[in-house]
């Protein structure tokens, strides 16, 4: 397939571990770990969806948590207040957070300058002000609670939840690898240029802002019903910016670093437990160091070194073995 | 109908006060200052601590606390933002974001999450037609007026107001008549960052000093000059009266609930109809 014509045997071998070691983590971890596990693949699957956008196209998304949120309380309400299966929630997450994303990307993506990112944060601000005034439909503080279960057993949701990211990954990673990636990775290049080629640049942004709001308010049912709970704070600041450091931490535009760094900074934060309040202060600090020091990120750039050390040493093998 | 006009008139000033700054250091260098809420927190605490915890007097207090968040908003653009500038904007824009986060942990870590009280400085009201107004509500609105004005006389008629004018209009050209472009940009920081403390002061004894206080007027700046047009001064007054306005008369005849989504709905409008905003130059886009 054309699309995935630049990976290499070494990269899928390189999936191909990491899947395997995040699925023996139920026959290892404790059942503190395992729900560790399932919030940081959720994170994963934000952090990927919010590289696939910004990462791709350059357009800094600086309130990725309206979809999560938007997505999350759609199945909240389905759930809750409709009594609809668990199932049903996640395409309504993500038509709604589509919705948002047509509401917010239309009138900004077309402008240059920093509308987009700003517009994004304001409406994440907005909505959640939103959700905590009209608390008589949305639970105000205390968010939508006793969502029933989708899934029987913790490890099957855990699971699920892998599933769900290899899945988001292998999709969101074909198409920034298939020839509409390259465009999307030209507009982050010289988006006058893209126009001047004929490239409906507009189109292209808008379509990216609409699959990688899909897969967030996925991500965030997918929250949802692992938590059973929704609440305000699904639309945070915080959150978004916790996403944007993970992308930061993995390398921009790879989509597999945004997994990594999520991962890595999940694990962070439980390393950091009895730090707890200092936690947020921990990673802006982490984000001020990175954009100082190593703008490039850390999870991306050591992969692309260690698979070019693994291909040279399997030359060298190859050199040795036929000599 | 007297009572819009009176509450309109204060809640312009002093979202004309945050969006001033807002679009002044936007204006000359072209940084987009997300941490802008913070200094209007920073301002509200700075006053919190020195009368609640130093028992400095109330007037004393509000100066000093000017003076410092000034003095914050210049070490940060010259420790944090100015490295940046070589990147791309994205980059200053993620620093600001950060310093804004970092500034809302560490009020949170010392003092808490719950609000604290600062003492009025005028404990009177006063009556106007029927409409009952507080003594700080009054000298907010007169205050925030004065602050304008000397803002622009000291735009129009200082040797300092002309160089920020002129490195607005052209940083590279402004370099070239030998105005320190650079030191321009920390001193335009500080007049921000000092205007954006002065709003926080003034409100702060009517409204909640929260850390999280920065973030709702941040996102009511960023409104207000987009209405008004990115980097002009006048735009953002008129931003401030147009918003100010359409807010208190929703809150009066609908309710308070629906007036927070009147800044996102008039910048989605704004973006759609005009994106210069009233008083922007459409050449920038």
């Amino acid at each position: 397939m054309l699309a995935w014509g630049s990976l290499t045997k070494t990269d899928v071998i390189g999936a191909i571990v990491v899947i395997a070691l995040l699925s023996v983590v139920p026959f290892v971890g404790s059942r503190y770990i395992v729900g560790i596990m399932t919030v940081a693949l959720c994170y994963a699957i934000w952090a990927s969806s919010w590289d696939f956008m910004s990462g791709l196209t350059g357009r800094e998304n600086f309130g990725h948590s309206l979809f999560i949120g938007t997505g999350a309380y759609t199945a909240g309400f389905l759930n809750v207040s409709f009594g609809l299966s668990p199932w049903w929630g996640f395409p309504a997450a993500a038509i709604i957070a589509v919705l948002f994303s047509l509401i917010i990307g239309i009138p900004t993506l077309r402008l240059r300058g920093p509308y987009f990112a700003l517009a994004m944060l304001s409406g994440a601000v907005v909505m959640q002000k939103l959700s905590i005034i009209f608390s008589e439909t949305t639970g105000g503080q205390d968010g939508l609670n006793g969502l029933s279960p989708m899934l029987r057993s913790q490890v099957s949701a855990y699971y699920f939840t892998l599933v769900a990211l290899v899945v988001t990954v292998i999709v969101l990673k074909f198409i920034a690898l298939s020839p509409w990636g390259t465009i999307l990775r030209a507009i982050r290049g010289d988006e006058a240029t893209c126009q001047a080629a004929g490239i409906n640049v507009n189109f292209y942004k808008i379509s990216a802002l609409m699959i990688s709001a899909a897969f967030a308010g996925f991500g965030g049912a997918l929250y949802a019903n692992y938590q059973l709970q929704v609440g305000p704070d699904l639309f945070d600041v915080a959150l978004s910016i916790n996403i944007i450091i993970m992308v930061y931490v993995g390398g921009m535009g790879s989509i597999y670093g945004a997994v990594g760094g999520a991962l890595l900074l999940i694990g962070l934060t439980e390393g950091l437990r009895s730090f707890s309040e200092y936690r947020l202060w921990v990673y802006t600090l982490i984000l001020i160091l990175i954009l100082f020091f190593i703008p490039n990120g850390v999870i991306a750039p050591a992969w692309v070194r260690v698979r070019e050390w693994i291909i040279g040493r399997s030359a060298a093998f190859t050199r040795r073995a036929s000599a | 109908m007297l009572d819009i006009i009176i509450y309109g008139a204060v809640i312009s000033a002093v979202y004309a006060l945050l969006a001033v700054g807002f679009t002044l250091i936007f204006g000359v260098a072209r940084i987009l200052n997300l941490a802008h809420g913070a200094f209007y927190a920073l301002g509200a605490y700075c006053v919190y601590t020195l009368t609640a915890n130093l028992h400095v007097p109330l007037v004393i207090a509000a100066v000093i606390a000017v003076l410092l968040v000034a003095l914050f908003g210049i070490a940060m653009e010259r420790v944090l933002v100015r490295p940046l500038r070589r990147l791309p904007p994205l980059a200053v824009l993620m620093m600001t974001l950060a310093v804004g986060l970092m500034v809302e942990q560490i009020l949170l870590l010392i003092f808490g999450s719950e609000a604290r009280n600062v003492p009025s400085l005028v404990e009177s009201s006063f009556n106007f037609g029927g409409v009952l107004l507080s003594g700080q509500r009054l000298l907010a609105f007169f205050c925030s007026v004065a602050i304008l004005g000397g803002l622009w006389l000291f735009m129009q008629h200082t040797r300092l107001g002309a160089a920020i004018l002129a490195v607005s209009q052209d940083p590279e050209g402004a370099r070239y008549m030998g105005i320190p472009s650079d030191r321009i940009f920390s001193i335009v920081m500080g007049l921000s960052a000092a205007i954006a403390a002065a709003a926080g002061v003034l409100v702060a004894p009517f409204q909640s000093v929260i850390p999280g206080m920065g973030l709702l007027p941040l996102v009511k700046a960023f409104a207000i000059v987009i209405v008004g047009g990115l980097g002009s001064i006048p735009g953002s007054i008129v931003g401030a009266l147009l918003l100010g306005y359409t807010e208190t008369i929703v809150a009066f005849k609908a309710s308070i609930e629906w007036s927070q989504i009147v800044s996102v709905a008039a910048v989605l409008i704004v973006l759609i109809i005009r994106p210069a905003g009233f008083f922007g130059k459409r050449a920038a886009f």
